[in-house]
């Protein structure tokens, strides 16, 4: 639930109304313009059709500097960002040699493991010379090492379940995955607010797709209720089979999903369930174990989880963890087992270096340290930002925290001026989130210090009294307080 | 001052917006100000600003709500390439609220822009062609329907 100021939500609409309105009417004179010049095609059908990509060429392209900044150092807390220019208002943007120094709020970088560890790094490079850079094959042909062996090992018992199967991309594990679970005669419920990834697995499977509202599970019931006694479309025959997926944590809001009762509910109609812990996994729960061991749901219940390497690990890829049968399955059906490459040998020592950092494995305290650091970090930059009048979303505990930005041209105004004073933050807007809903997302990491923390928020303050998001009113400062208590008296 | 907003569950982000709190008073608003504009730009009496307005509304929402098919983006791969937006919104349910006042809105301003034009002709004639054909668009039985096969599929 957002709370938009409603004048904020009538001026959001007027400025998107007035850019759709712009672009219209340059794509009126361009096709104007197009028809007098010869056309290049000469009896070829146009790649594109004129309407598919206007968001892109009339919207995105006008503020495209303030996405995919190319940067020149590993994503730690601070990093180097390559500065760029354009000579044609953001049509192409060129790249200089400078660089800028610049305080990192959008890299996944939950645990710090996107920089050099001292326990990851050089176990990580010895992989390197004893492995080799890539496995050049698939699982299948000749692309299992020791590594990959140990890792779906290691895997399997960070996460709890008997059993787990990795892939070399996380996006890939979703679409290629959920093809092979569900098919035509299944029924697929999915959060409203589900990943891309999870959304194109589900079209590509060819199964019933019905949408529940996001985090509600009376909503999740009523839905199910609905489509058990109806069956399949037409024919009205029982589904072959019913999955339910949600997300740990939901990339754009940092909410925690309602696990125990969704998990509950889905037991009571014998529909199993998928457990998307992208950016949960090692980031929450006492010992990183995820937001099952966040929210005490026993793992055993979640028939399928789902996670990736890329956020809190310091690597890539994705896995699949769940029953001994399932995994087996999969590894004979799914074609990014069968015909993917492996994942790189030294990002699967990576990603076993850093469980074994997480667990205390390696002799030291510093992933317990790392999960206490990640927690206040994010409660203390939530509490400071909440109190000085920003609608941030999310739970307590998450290290996500988008600050709702709502007008389009608030979007590219925080971003570069952020740039200027050297934080870096990353935006989203329509088509990734609902139309008002533009938002700026802050990832915490455990590299961060308190002093950092303490720069971000004077710079985001400053520049969110520029740009007008501060909402809803900031909170007195206790010192006011006081002195009102002690003139009364 | 502040409106909940809950995500709906439309999949399709080119018509979910239109679900959020806000969406009918800024409509209402675009129109009123322009019939300002209209009245300001070209100096005429405010019945001929309306039917102005009027059939400049017809022009824009035919085109955009019952003629333009498909999707902005890419990303939703073609799956709504043969769609109007009209029959995009809400998943392709008939007769819901939204649809409702959509309806209601080129009636009303025809309403206004025939009261202050006296019911003169020429201007009568064109305002009720337009409220004419923007509302039977907008009916259920036309769901899907080309006429004559014009703004078909290939």
């Amino acid at each position: 639930m957002i709370a938009i100021p409603y004048l904020t939500a009538l001026s959001t609409y007027f400025s998107y109304g007035l850019l759709f309105a712009f672009g219209q009417l340059r794509d009126f004179f361009r096709k104007i313009v197009d028809w007098w010049r010869a056309s290049t095609l000469d009896g070829y059908a146009p790649i594109c059709l004129g309407l598919e990509d206007f968001y892109i060429r009339r919207l995105y392209l006008r503020i495209q500097d303030c996405f995919g900044r190319p940067i020149s150092s590993a994503p730690d807390a601070w990093f180097d960002v390559v500065e760029r220019y354009s000579n044609d208002n953001n049509k192409t943007l060129k790249r200089t040699t400078k660089t800028s120094k610049c305080l990192n709020l959008g890299s996944y970088n939950y645990l710090g493991f996107a920089a050099a560890d001292e326990y990851c790094t050089p176990r990580a490079i010895e992989s390197l010379k004893k492995f080799a850079a890539s496995t050049c094959s698939t699982r299948v042909d000749g692309g299992t090492t020791m590594l990959h062996t140990d890792l779906e090992e290691c895997v399997a018992r960070f996460v709890g379940k008997p059993a787990a199967v990795v892939f070399g991309m996380g996006y890939v594990t979703n679409s290629a995955i959920l093809p092979i679970l569900m098919g035509k005669g299944g029924l697929i419920i999915s959060d409203s607010l589900n990943h891309n990834s999870i959304v194109n697995g589900a079209r590509g499977s060819g199964a019933t797709i019905r949408v529940f509202q996001h985090n509600t599970p009376s909503h999740l019931e009523t839905v199910l209720r609905e489509q058990i006694a109806e069956g399949q479309p037409r024919t009205h025959r029982p589904w072959k089979k019913i999955m339910v997926i949600v997300e740990g944590i939901y990339s754009m809001e940092g909410e925690l999903c309602k696990l125990p009762e969704i998990v509950s509910i889905c037991k009571k109609y014998k529909a199993y369930v998928y457990l998307d812990e992208a950016h949960s996994i090692g980031a929450v729960g006492k010992s990183g174990r995820g937001v099952c061991e966040l929210l005490g749901v026993d793992t055993a219940d979640v028939d399928v989880m789902m996670g990736t390497f890329t956020k809190s690990f310091g690597s890539c890829g994705g896995y699949i963890a769940g029953s001994k049968e399932l995994v087996q399955y999969l590894k004979y059906t799914c074609p990014a087992h069968l015909y993917g490459t492996a994942i790189s040998p030294p990002g699967a020592q990576q990603i076993i270096s850093s469980i074994k950092v997480i667990l205390g494995e390696d002799g030291s305290n510093r992933g317990a340290q790392k999960l206490a650091r990640i927690r206040e970090n994010s409660n203390f930059f939530r509490s400071e930002l909440q109190k000085m009048g920003f609608e941030v979303l999310g739970d307590n505990d998450s290290p996500v925290m988008p600050i709702m930005l709502y007008n389009p041209a608030k979007i590219p105004a925080f971003s570069r001026e952020c740039l200027r004073q050297k934080v870096a933050v990353v935006t989203v807007a329509f088509p990734a989130t609902p139309l008002l809903l533009a938002r700026a997302r802050i990832c915490i990491s455990a590299a961060h210090t308190k002093e950092d923390l303490v720069k971000a928020l004077e710079v985001i303050s400053g520049v969110g009294d520029l740009v007008g998001i501060k909402y809803f009113p900031a909170e007195p400062n206790k010192q006011h307080q006081e002195h009102g208590t002690i003139k009364l008296e | 001052m502040y409106v909940r907003a809950v995500p709906p569950t439309d999949l399709n982000r080119n018509t979910e917006w239109f679900t959020y709190p806000g969406v009918w008073t800024t409509y209402i608003i675009i129109l009123f100000t322009s019939w300002f504009m209209v009245l300001c730009l070209l100096g005429c009496s405010a019945g001929t600003a309306w039917t102005v307005v009027h059939l400049a509304h017809f022009i824009v929402t035919y085109h955009f709500f019952h003629w333009k098919k498909g999707t902005p983006f890419a990303d939703d791969q073609g799956i709504y390439n043969g769609l109007t937006w009209w029959e995009q919104i809400e998943n392709g349910k008939q007769l819901t609220r939204n649809r409702k006042f959509l309806t209601v809105v080129p009636v009303v301003l025809y309403l206004i822009a025939s009261h202050t034009t006296d019911y003169q002709n020429p201007m009568l004639f064109f305002n009720t062609l337009a409220v004419f054909v923007l509302v039977v668009a907008k009916f259920p039985h036309m769901h899907k329907v080309r006429i004559f096969g014009i703004n078909g599929d290939f």
